[in-house]
């Protein structure tokens, strides 16, 4: 095997990782804070590339539809956790129904409002070469996109006021309201938070994967069993999981096939729930 | 809306059961409204509603209006086969227009064969379906490969790699792809078949450079695989290596795909929009009347219009909507002015001889045909099937190996 050949598939398969981190991480930060598995990620990560590309339809320029798709995402969370998920807390199975049902909705609606083809924003034409191989320049910049939003949520929750009121009300929920934390309101953030990432996913990855109504599935299965093969501390934990499944179900694909790439990832997340049920940072002495 | 109209549609023809001051046939239609293959089934829907239309404002089915009792499966596999059954058990339909994915075909496929009704399946295909009752006026996989692969071979060179989706579809057009480079003299350097779901294809580029072919036959299917063609071209290996495909832009694909990775592209089909005949004019404009210009017309709805107008050809012919009448009127050789060209229902196979275009993307996010292959047989159906002479064939043709 020549060695471009390696550097290639090494490269390649950690931005395969990074782009399944992007789009897990909203669903981590709300599992991990919350305690809801939000299983309409995947359609908050669809209008967050609906958003932007209309955005970027209208004129604006595509480094600015990003924060635009941001907010709007951040919006329909924020009023998604008002009017839904706070009369579900407690009830994992009821909040996975009707996310569930939410991203139905999500669905069709994206449908009806902007029919089933859309025109893609393309990828920049930008590449570069290693040895015999040439490589597309944005799925690989994807990897320093992941790190950078790895590196903000972690700031996010342990510099920052919201961050500590928001562990403080996942970790010890009855101190933390006695102490005058408002969690539902933290909750409410913490979930406008999730959908926001989930939005800002979309539009980061609108070059690579176009944005069309069914999309959020395409990461709804990976994307959910990262979280849960992740366990409890959310943002380790599946940085951790992302790149080992998703990076090495891509080195799989570049030697065998495709195909063979997914059953690895299948057959590691069943390996390692059955090693361990709670997920593998289940034991860790980190909370983050 | 477009279950609006569907439950307009429905209630309209329920009430005409009820005053039934009119004498009309009832004929089937269950497609995919909603759900991921919507991209498709709207389409095709509309093409129905219109080509009924039209054989109504013609005076309808020997003197009688033509009503439609339309379904949405949902891109569901088991609403399919419910909707099929209520079809032939409740409404008594004359014919039935459904189906967009070989999977929904051969499980409604009995169905209509139990009940005696002739069943039309609008879609391209990998091929091989034989059913006294099944019509199919979509393209074979072998009918678009045969041309476009002796075209491709000639342009671009002899080192062919495939990119698939990896169900029969995928796998049967391989096949093809094999047989038809072996007849060439070509060489298939590579291949890989990628789940529906995949939606990086990074390993599938570097595996490419790495067998170093002179084209790639793509044939994405669903919305995911799109993003193939968009991260070849951001490899910057579109300009050094051919693509080719039978099914790029049955969906649509040329508006998703950006201008930069869709130009160039080639694609064989037996539709086209740009395809230049009166017949696609009248069509294309009364199209346009219907539902506007803002997606372009796929190739699966004009299957269904041509579905549509060889029934009523041959209900017309027969002058009854009786189903073995109907059938062997059929199998008389009926031919239609389409919108892509005459198109002749071999009465054997009961698939379609019809025009199989190339055409190039350009830059506008449209097609350019480039080369027109005349009335091309449907050649493994022809050879496999022939239901003149063996009636009670109900099968699905594989290639062998």
């Amino acid at each position: 095997m020549e060695l471009d050949f390696l550097a290639t598939v090494l490269l390649s398969s950690l931005s395969s990782a990074s782009i399944l981190l992007i789009a897990t991480l909203g669903l981590a930060v709300v599992y991990g804070l919350m305690g809801v598995i939000n299983l309409a990620h995947g359609e908050f990560l669809m209008v967050g590339a609906y958003s932007a590309l209309t955005a970027t339809q209208i004129g604006l320029p595509y480094p600015l539809a990003i924060p635009f798709a941001v907010a709007m995402t951040m919006l329909i969370g924020a009023t998604v956790e008002l009017l839904i998920i706070r009369k579900l807390y407690g009830r994992i199975f009821d909040t996975m129904l009707a996310t569930w049902g939410l991203g139905m909705v999500f669905n069709q609606a994206a449908v009806l409002i902007f029919g089933t083809v859309s025109p893609g924003i393309g990828m920049p034409q930008w590449n570069f070469q290693i040895g015999d191989y040439s490589l597309a320049f944005y799925p690989i910049a994807m990897i320093f996109v992941a790190a950078v939003m790895l590196a903000f949520v972690y700031f996010l929750m342990t510099h920052t006021v919201y961050g500590m009121k928001a562990r403080a009300s996942i970790q010890e929920p009855q101190m933390a309201q006695a102490i005058g934390i408002d969690s539902s309101r933290v909750n409410t953030m913490t979930f406008a938070i999730g959908c926001g990432l989930a939005g800002f996913a979309g539009a980061i990855l609108l070059p690579i994967i176009p944005a069309t109504p069914s999309m959020g599935l395409f990461f709804a299965v990976k994307g959910f069993l990262t979280v849960v093969v992740a366990g409890p501390v959310a943002l380790t934990g599946s940085a951790i999981t992302a790149l080992g499944l998703g990076g090495g179900a891509s080195v799989t694909a570049s030697f065998m096939t495709s195909v063979v790439g997914d059953v690895f990832f299948f057959l590691m997340t069943a390996l390692l729930l059955w090693l361990y049920p709670l997920g593998i940072s289940a034991n860790w002495r980190r909370k983050l | 809306m477009k279950n609006l109209l569907g439950t307009v549609s429905l209630v309209s023809a329920m009430t005409l059961t009820s005053t039934a001051a009119l004498a009309e046939v009832k004929v089937g239609a269950i497609f995919d409204l909603t759900g991921g293959l919507n991209i498709y089934g709207i389409q095709q829907d509309n093409a129905l509603d219109l080509a009924i239309a039209s054989v109504n404002a013609a005076g309808g089915v020997n003197g009688e209006e033509v009503v439609v009792v339309g379904y949405d499966a949902q891109s569901e596999l088991s609403k399919y086969t419910q909707f099929a059954q209520t079809a032939v058990l409740r409404d008594g339909i004359a014919a039935m227009f459904a189906g967009l994915t070989s999977s929904s075909r051969e499980a409604i496929r009995p169905i209509f064969r139990e009940a005696n009704i002739p069943y039309f399946y609008s879609s391209l295909y990998e091929g091989g379906a034989c059913d006294k009752q099944t019509f199919v006026t979509g393209s074979s996989a072998s009918q678009q490969l045969s041309v476009l692969m002796e075209w491709a071979v000639e342009n671009y060179g002899p080192r062919i790699y495939i990119m698939a989706p990896d169900y029969n579809f995928g796998t049967i057009s391989g096949h093809w792809v094999h047989e038809y480079a072996k007849q060439l003299g070509a060489e298939v350097v590579g291949e890989d078949y990628l789940a529906l779901s995949v939606t990086d294809y990074a390993p599938t580029i570097q595996k490419i450079q790495a067998s170093n072919p002179d084209l790639v036959v793509a044939l994405p299917v669903g919305a995911a695989q799109t993003g193939f063609l968009e991260q070849f071209a951001a490899a910057g290996l579109k300009d050094s290596i051919g693509v080719v495909s039978t099914n790029y832009g049955s969906g649509n694909q040329q508006v998703v795909v950006s201008p930069q990775a869709g130009e160039g592209l080639v694609s064989a089909m037996g539709y086209f929009p740009s395809v230049e005949s009166d017949a696609n004019a009248e069509f294309l404009a009364a199209w346009e009347e219907a539902y506007g210009t803002d997606t372009p017309v796929v190739a699966g709805a004009v299957d269904v219009w041509n579905a549509v107008h060889l029934w009523a050809a041959a209900a017309n012919k027969a002058g009854t909507t009786d189903a073995d009448e109907v059938i062997a009127a059929l199998e008389s050789g009926l031919t239609f002015e389409a919108p892509n060209g005459t198109v002749t229902l071999e009465p054997g196979s009961h698939h379609l001889r019809q025009d199989i275009y190339i055409a190039r993307g350009d830059a506008n996010n449209g097609f350019e045909i480039i080369a027109t292959f005349e009335d091309s047989e449907p050649t493994y159906e022809n050879e496999v099937c022939n239901l003149i002479d063996n009636p009670d064939a109900a099968e699905h043709f594989t290639p062998e190996g």
